[in-house]
Formats: structure tokens, sequence, C-alpha cells
């Protein structure tokens, strides 16, 4: 092998680590970066409206349905359910920082005694279990209520998920970001193809909305659903549209793609919960 | 002659039954492949929702001993399957190709 050849294929080399095995925060700079230069007109904040932050005629629906939101009943259940204390006489606030207040934005966290991901739906039910309480079924019902009203006290926190560092950290968020970027279902389709690649066109009637934001608002009120719905309800609608089959609510697969996702919005501010189609 | 035709009838009934047996037997080795390939795009993450409601449409059609309905089913269960495995080996890399730039 001559030198050129030698040469060449250490360049090779070079530029296949450089895309495998960016950090998390160079992924974090590209992935902001590709919406702000795509979208200059958006302020980084504004991705956080989903859609309506690139079609101002959905915008202008969804601001004057938001005069009277369709959640307000449920999101006073779920504050409802929040303060209500457990058989025990303690209460969700007992098992998280300040209470539960204003902690939306550092979930999903990485428990490193435990090497996995915990969402913020995953430490309520933890907090059931942990006080004699049956865990509720995730992805919708009073653990989405709980959670809505938990991220209502958040409104206005910038997401700030610690940069994944330690081995088990760096797992979890590469298993997250490869089930982002890996196409699925029977339309071979991934997350990316449609919110990054084809984000602000239209697929039937409905515009694609960039995945920067996508967790600031969660849970989602959906007119759809006529119910709040968690991150991961999402995903499994994303899922059954592109004919793969949806994981168990708090799959391992889940956490970490919720974990992926948040890490990439660090720095936007929890507007949820929020009304959608 | 009479005796000629009976036998005849007889042996038609035997190979008629063992025909029917043969493919109730092939029916349900398809399913059962159909199956094993299914689980196999599971463990691999990458599980179609087409896959499962073909797997029980040919139980029932196996049930309802309609055997050739059975072995359609389940044979296009498992070539879903195939080419799910086949996205799942795909994807393995080519997901690097969908990273924004």
């Amino acid at each position: 092998m001559n030198l050129l050849s030698k040469a060449l294929i250490t360049l090779l080399l070079i530029s296949l680590t450089s895309v495998s095995y960016a950090t998390p925060e160079q992924d974090k700079e590209t992935f902001q970066s590709f919406y702000t230069e795509r979208f200059p007109d958006i302020s980084k904040a504004e991705f956080g409206d989903g859609v309506y932050a690139l079609d101002q005629d959905a915008r202008d629906q969804w601001e004057a349905m938001n005069d009277f939101p369709p959640y307000e009943d449920d999101l006073e259940e779920g504050e409802t359910l929040f303060n209500t204390p457990f058989t025990n006489g303690k209460s969700y606030a007992s098992c998280f920082e300040n209470d539960g207040e204003n902690i939306r934005q550092h979930y999903p966290k990485f428990d490193s005694k435990r090497n996995m991901v915990v969402t913020l739906e995953l430490a309520i039910n933890e907090c059931r279990t942990n006080n004699d309480e049956e865990p509720l079924p995730y992805k919708k019902g009073d653990i989405a209520k709980i959670s809505a009203y938990m991220a209502s006290t958040s409104e206005g926190s910038e997401i700030n998920i610690a940069t994944p560092t330690s081995k088990g950290e760096l797992a979890a968020y590469e298993a997250g970001k490869q089930y982002f970027y890996s196409k699925r279902g029977q339309l071979n389709f991934s997350c990316a193809n449609c919110h990054i690649q084809n984000v602000g066109r239209k697929a039937r009637s409905e515009t694609l909305s960039p995945a920067l934001g996508h967790p600031t608002h969660f849970p989602v009120y959906r007119m759809k659903w006529e119910s709040f719905g968690t991150l991961q309800r999402r995903f499994d609608s994303c899922n059954k549209q592109v004919r793969a089959e949806p994981l168990p609510g708090q799959s391992e697969a889940y956490r970490n793609l919720e974990y992926f996702m948040t890490y990439m919005s660090n720095g936007l501010p929890v507007n949820g919960p929020a009304s959608r189609k | 002659m009479k005796l000629k035709a009976l036998s005849l009838i007889i042996i038609f009934g035997f190979f008629c039954t063992l025909a029917n047996a043969t493919t109730a037997t092939d029916a349900a080795k398809s399913i059962q492949l159909a199956e094993d390939l299914w689980d196999k795009t599971k463990s691999a993450g990458h599980e179609w929702n087409t896959i499962k409601p073909l797997v029980a449409q040919a139980k029932q059609a196996l049930e309802s001993k309609d055997f050739a309905t059975a072995i359609e089913l389940s044979n296009k269960a498992s070539q879903q399957a195939e080419l799910a495995l086949i996205q799942a080996e795909h994807e393995k890399t080519n997901w690097l190709n969908n990273l924004p730039k």
C-alpha cells in the first residue's frame, strides 16, 4: 500500500469518526442551528410553539382557541391529584426536589445508580409505588394530568438537561439519537425524515412541525385525543403513522428517545401544557 | 363392479383426508414461521404494526379450516417480517445519513 492510499484511508476514517462520534454538545449546536438557519425569522424560543411558529393561519386559529384553553378542566384536576395525599399521608411533593414545583425543565434525567433515564412520568409513578400506591397507566389519563400540572409550574423556565458525559449517559443518549434518525415501519420513515428534512412542508394537509421544541410543551391536549397525552403517547401516534408497532410506555427505547430529544431542546423555555389539533 | 367402485371411493376418501391433513400441517408450520420471524423483528426493535393483524387473520383462517388463506396470509406476514429485518440491518449504519447537515 503506497503512502497516498494510507493517507486517503486515514482521512476517510477521521471523517467517519467525526460524524458518528460528535459530542452531545456538538450535536445540539448542529441541531439547533439547522432550524435557526432554515427559519431565520423565527426566534429559538418560538420553536416551542411547534407548527404554529411556522404557519400563520394555523397560529391565528390556535391563538383564538387559547382564549379558552380546552385543557383547563384537566389541568385543574391534575393540580387536585398532585395535592391529594396518599393513604400514608405523604404526597407527590415529598418525592421531588422543590416540592415538585418548577422542576419539569430538568426531566428526563439520568439516574447513574440505576444506569437508566428517568422521565417525569416514571418518577411520578415511582413516587406512588414508594408510597404503597398502585402505579398509574402511562401515556394518558391521570398521569398526564399530574405531569401537565407539574409542567405548568415550570412555565418560562429553560429546558436544562445535564449534558451527557458518563459512559451510561452517553450510551442512553446515543441509543435515543439512533432511534430518532432510524427509519422504521412499513413506510420506512424516521422521526428526522418528517421533523428535520421535511420540516415546514406538508404531509397531506398537515404542516410538519420542527423537532426543536417538541418536548417543551408536553403533556399536550390534542383535540384528536380530547385529553392530555404525554410525549410518549405522541411517539405512539408517529409510529402508527409510519406503520411501526408502538412501544410500551416508559420502555427503554422511548425513555432514551425522550432524553435525546429533550437535550436537543436545551435552552428553550417550557411552555406546556399546550393544545394541539 | 360394485366392489371396485367402493374400493375406489374408499381410496379417494383416504387421499382426500391425507391431503387435508397435510394442508393443515402446512398452514400451522407457515404460521409458526411467520411468528418466529415476527419475534425477530421485535428483538431487532423494528416491528411493523402490519404483521400482527396478518398473523391473527392467518390463525383465524386455520381455525376455520381455510388452510389456503391461512398459508397465504402467514406468507405475507413472513415477507413483511423479512423486510422489517432487512430494514433493521440497514439502519444499523444508514441512520447516520439522516443527521442534519
